[in-house]
C-alpha cells in the first residue's frame, strides 16, 4: 500500500449533477478495490494556460488516497473511456501532506478584491 | 573642449569577475546558494504554481540552473514537477 494523488479535469459544459456523479464514480472505484480515501478537494473552474481540445476552462477534482496497483489500473481504464474528462494525472508519494491547499487560498483573495 | 565627466563609463554594468584583489567582494546580484534547498525552503510540487512560474521563461521554457543557481538535485525535481503541471494545463 502506498499513497497516491489523482487529479481529473472535466469539461466545462458539464452540468452540476453530472459533476457530482463523476466525483462519486471515481470515489466508488477506489473504495470498491480496497482503497482508502484520505481527502477530496474540489478546485472548481480553472482556466488553462493553453487550450486543451478546444476548451479554455475545466473543472478540477483532486483525490488523495491510499491504495494498491489494482485500483490504479481500474482508474486508468475508466478515465480513458470517459467522454466527460479531458485529462488525468496520478502521482505517487511517500508522504502525503493534507494540510496545505494551494488552490483554496486563491479564491479567498479574489473575493476580497 | 570639455570632457563629460566619465558618465558613460560609469553606466556600463561591471563584470563581477573584474576584481582588483582576490579578497574583494563581488557585486553580483544573484546569490550563489541554492534557493530551494536548506532550512525553510519552499516545497517543490506541481500544485505550487507560484513557485514554479519563477523558474520558467516568458516562452514557457525551463530556466537553466546556471542562471537560477538551483542545485542539481533540486533542478531535476523542478523539471519533472513543471512537466506534471504542464500536463494538467496549470502552467
Amino acid at each position: 500500500m502506498s499513497f497516491y494523488e489523482h487529479t481529473l479535469i472535466a469539461k466545462q459544459d458539464i452540468s452540476t449533477p453530472d459533476l457530482e456523479k463523476l466525483e462519486k464514480k471515481y470515489k466508488d472505484i477506489i473504495t470498491e478495490t480496497d482503497g482508502e480515501i484520505i481527502k477530496i478537494e474540489k478546485w472548481g473552474l480553472l482556466g488553462f494556460a493553453n487550450k486543451i481540445k478546444a476548451y479554455k476552462k475545466g473543472f478540477y477534482i483532486h483525490y488523495k488516497f491510499k491504495a494498491e496497483s489494482k485500483t490504479l489500473e481500474e482508474i486508468k481504464k475508466s478515465s480513458i473511456i470517459d467522454n466527460s474528462l479531458l485529462r488525468h494525472l496520478t502521482v505517487r508519494y511517500k508522504k502525503l501532506d493534507t494540510e496545505t491547499e494551494y488552490f483554496k487560498e486563491k479564491d479567498k483573495n479574489e473575493k476580497k478584491k | 573642449m570639455k570632457r563629460k565627466s566619465n558618465k558613460k563609463f560609469n553606466k556600463r554594468p561591471q563584470n563581477p569577475l573584474n576584481k582588483l584583489s582576490l579578497f574583494q567582494k563581488s557585486d553580483s546580484r544573484f546569490s550563489k546558494k541554492c534557493p530551494l534547498s536548506g532550512k525553510d525552503a519552499p516545497v517543490v510540487d506541481y500544485k505550487n504554481i507560484k513557485l514554479l512560474k519563477r523558474y520558467i521563461s516568458d516562452t514557457d521554457k525551463i530556466m537553466p540552473s546556471r542562471i537560477t543557481s538551483v542545485s542539481q538535485n533540486k533542478q531535476r525535481k523542478l523539471t519533472s514537477e513543471i512537466k506534471k503541471a504542464k500536463i494538467l494545463g496549470l502552467i
